[in-house]
């Protein structure tokens, strides 16, 4: 458990997690105060490897939900396993004929039966799914939802119980209740707005992308291979595209997954060709390569015209309507397709 | 004692359009309790995550916050030391940690200083009623440092600075000069012999004394800078104090426009909330399919051990609204784009045109940059020209010539428009052949019934061949109007 805010800061390094004050200090209270973290952030800024680390670090049990569309509380919560109860009705049948064969008539044979109908809804015959799993676990675990808004809104309401009371109400058998409140980390991409409700009930933390030292320090711990001078090179040039207008922009995982691309090439520093030849992994659409290469020169150059906004320099309401703009561009090209 | 400033606090971020429910601000205090609130950035950190819930209101949080938790350092007689630190603290000479006032909170105040200074007695903003003293005293807490807040100190101090005999009562301060009216002296003595009596550490109580020492000589001096902060506090929302960038944006939401919209939205996703969630590929739920039940489970002997659910698929709705986006309806068009777009999740495809005289698609546009964007560009005459007179007939007669793939069974097609078509054949077969294509046609307009048949309008010939004709004149009217088409285009749902 951790005691500390500082301590939270360095457990979840010692998990290779870099984060800041403010990161642990919600942490830190989540746990202290058994109440769920939303975490919203852009795509690959770390939003799920932090529930992930903290698992770790606490040396719990990570459950995860993944929300989709269409998702529902029988594959959230529970689901009554109706094969399961066939089968043994099928196998149990000799069993009650005889049980039955005793009874006088129709009437004390269903009030016989109302007396065993439980057998047939116990948790036995029940599935339980990640949300369960986490409610009925004897040990703590941290149970993570993520991308919740992929699912549908009233998805969200079936969760009001779970993140306030930590129980889970199942009518055919009862209320079970955590015996101990795991650590629900919610994320979020921010593609809809969710419900107050939902809100009221967690600890909001906001994401965004680090700054340039906490990068490199990120750099430095996850590609130790690549040398200092390059990856200095490597994060002023994602910074700089960043600023840029463009549709989905490099995230950290993009960083990374570029620094050990580099580190695979043998690069020595970060020439034109070696750029527009890698360019595809740190941009995910045509049209972002495209524009970014043609200002690839002025991008290299550094000084990329002192009067454009960089991401650095823009507040962070901007920087959260940027991002917000290229999911919601994002998400709706997702839809036509 | 934390309760006070921070239910303040609340109050204060309520005025300022973030919602904050008491539950929350029970979180926080709790939260506060358990993280301590020697370091102001953890303060900062726990007040934002119990607080604030939404992305957007996180920078005007920091703003107050940072206005709100600060003090503006001492003037030019300070020791160096503190002006180097940026030091903000109250009593600077202490245990050397200052709090430093974070930049933006002093550039804003930094013109209202000047204000000031060349009118130093005057109230500062009509609306500035005074300096609340009360909270001059929580502030001091909060900026009190760890090591001095043990046991009984800080209630005593809180208290004291409160109901000492030479503070004037109900915090309401008189407009002379301040520190000569308030019998400071004694206030400390009292404060100092009401410490002593509750037998508080000694060094501590020295290091209140030297800390007062240092404090009191500037008093007056940061009263006016507290009292001048204060009114920042309460003038923040003065148009005059935005920032230069917002005049360029005449179009754009206000914040009661946006709250209002909001509001609208989130009305109608509730009301939605039913439609929206339907299945399209997993038929978990619905009624049992006998025969492809019996089919699926042959090789259980008949007994049916999967049973096969199956739903019928239903349709999202489409959406085409066509604007008009001359001067007269220009407001009316932005609302509606924007009610359009936010509800877009509820529609497979919402298709957007505008028109003046030419006509011209902006769905591709908004999708590539943003709504807000997009609506500027059009009304800057970027897109299409938006200086001519409106020509209804021409714009229809483009829209069925280019974009008549817009119009389909499912699609509802709203029109919005004053329908003044400045004596341009008004080629009503186009609007009648529409409706014949379309599921329904709407037509929105901002001019009452009334005014039809004055000047050369239009709206007489246009209104018996749509569906349905509603006048909007502003948001409420309009969420109406949502609320309705909405709802119509669901209505087979259940």
């Amino acid at each position: 458990m951790f005691e500390t805010i500082d301590q939270v800061v360095t457990l979840l390094r010692q998990q290779r997690y870099i984060c800041d004050r403010k990161l642990a200090t919600v942490i830190f209270l989540a746990l202290k105060m058994n109440k769920p973290v939303l975490i919203e952030g852009p795509a690959g800024v770390g939003k799920t490897e932090l529930a992930k680390t903290v698992a770790r670090a606490l040396n719990r049990r990570l459950i995860r939900l993944q929300c989709y569309e269409g998702l529902d509380e029988a594959r959230a919560l529970y689901e009554w396993e109706y094969g399961k109860q066939l089968l043994y009705t099928q196998i149990l049948r000799e069993k009650i004929g005889s049980l039955f064969a005793e009874m006088e008539d129709l009437r004390a044979a269903v009030e016989y039966l109302r007396q065993h109908e439980d057998v047939f809804f116990s948790e036995h015959f029940m599935v339980r799914r990640p949300i369960l799993q986490a409610i009925a676990s004897p040990e703590p675990v941290v149970l993570l939802i993520d991308e919740i808004d992929r699912a549908e809104e009233q998805f969200e309401a079936f969760l009001l119980e779970v993140l306030s009371d930590f129980q889970v109400t199942v009518p055919e058998i009862g209320t079970i209740v955590a015996r101990h409140p795991p650590l629900v980390c919610i994320t979020g991409n921010n593609t809809r707005e969710l419900s107050d409700a939902l809100k009221r009930r967690c600890l909001h933390l906001a994401i965004g992308y680090p700054d340039e030292e906490r990068e490199l320090e990120i750099i430095r711990l996850k590609v130790p291979e690549l040398r200092e001078s390059l990856a200095r090179q490597v994060v002023s040039l994602i910074r700089r595209i960043r600023a840029m207008d463009l549709r989905k922009a490099p995230s950290i995982s993009e960083t990374l997954d570029w620094a050990q691309a580099l580190v695979l090439l043998n690069a020595e520093q970060l020439s034109r060709e070696l750029v527009e030849e890698t360019l595809q992994l740190i941009l995910k659409y045509d049209r972002d390569v495209q524009q970014v290469s043609a200002q690839l020169p002025v991008l290299l150059d550094g000084a990329p015209g002192a009067a454009r906004p960089t991401f650095d320099n823009m507040d962070l309401r901007e920087q959260q309507e940027r991002y917000r703009i290229n999911e919601r561009a994002y998400f709706s090209s997702r839809r036509e397709e | 004692m934390m309760d006070v400033p921070i239910t303040r606090f609340v109050a204060l971020l309520k005025r300022h359009g973030i919602a904050v429910s008491p539950a929350e601000a029970i979180d926080a205090l709790q939260g506060l309790a358990l993280a301590g609130i020697d370091d102001r950035e953890t303060v900062r950190v726990v007040l934002r995550s119990t607080l604030v819930k939404q992305c957007q209101a996180i920078a005007e949080f920091d703003r107050l916050f940072d206005l709100y938790f600060s003090l503006p350092a001492p003037a030019e007689d300070g020791s160096p030391e503190e002006r180097s630190g940026a030091g903000s603290t109250l009593l600077p000479d202490a245990g050397g940690a200052t709090v430093p006032t974070p930049e933006g909170a002093r550039a804003e105040l930094a013109p209202v200083e000047m204000e000031t200074d060349r009118t130093t007695r005057a109230p500062v903003t009509p609306e500035y009623k005074g300096v609340d003293l009360s909270l001059f005293g929580q502030h001091l807490l909060l900026q009190q440092r760890k090591d001095a807040g043990q046991n009984g100190y800080k209630p005593t101090f809180h208290v004291n600075a409160r109901h000492n005999p030479g503070m004037p009562a109900g915090g309401e301060l008189s407009t002379g000069d301040p520190g000569e009216e308030i019998d400071l002296g004694g206030a400390v003595e009292a404060l100092l012999a009401d410490l002593r009596a509750l037998e508080v550490d000694e060094a501590l109580l020295e290091q209140l004394e030297a800390r007062l020492a240092g404090g009191l000589t500037r008093l007056p001096e940061l009263l006016r800078r507290y009292r001048v902060r204060d009114a920042a506090l309460h003038r923040a929302r003065d148009p005059a104090a935005a920032p230069p960038r917002a005049t360029r944006r005449t179009y754009r939401f206000n914040d009661h426009e946006r709250r209002q919209m909001d509001e609208i939205i989130r009305r109608l996703g509730r009301q939605m909330r039913g439609a929206l969630s339907y299945r399209k590929t997993a038929n978990r739920r619905g009624r049992i399919n006998v025969s492809r039940t019996i089919r699926g489970n042959l090789k259980y002997d008949g007994v049916p051990f999967f049973p096969v659910l199956s739903n019928q698929r239903e349709e999202r709705p489409r959406l085409t609204v066509i604007c008009d986006v001359s001067l007269s309806v220009r407001t009316t068009a932005r609302f509606m784009l924007h009610l359009v777009y936010s509800l877009q999740s509820l529609f497979s495809r919402v298709r957007s045109f505008v028109f003046v005289s030419d006509l011209a698609e902006i769905s591709a546009e908004i999708e590539r940059s943003s709504l807000e964007e997009t609506i500027d560009r059009v009304f800057s005459g970027e897109i299409i020209n938006t200086e001519e007179n409106s020509n209804y007939g021409r714009a229809l007669e483009i829209f069925y010539e280019r974009y008549r793939s817009a119009a389909t069974s499912r699609t509802t097609l709203i029109i919005l428009g004053d329908g003044r078509g400045n004596r341009n054949p008004p080629n009503a077969w186009i609007l009648e052949e529409l409706r014949r294509r379309c599921k329904q046609v709407i037509w929105l307009t901002p001019e009452s019934r009334g005014s039809w048949h004055i000047g050369a309008s239009d709206m007489p010939t246009y209104a018996p061949i749509c569906h349905k004709v509603e006048v909007v004149r502003n948001l409420d009217q309009l969420g109406r109007v949502a609320e309705s088409l909405v709802r119509s285009s669901f209505a087979n749902r259940r």
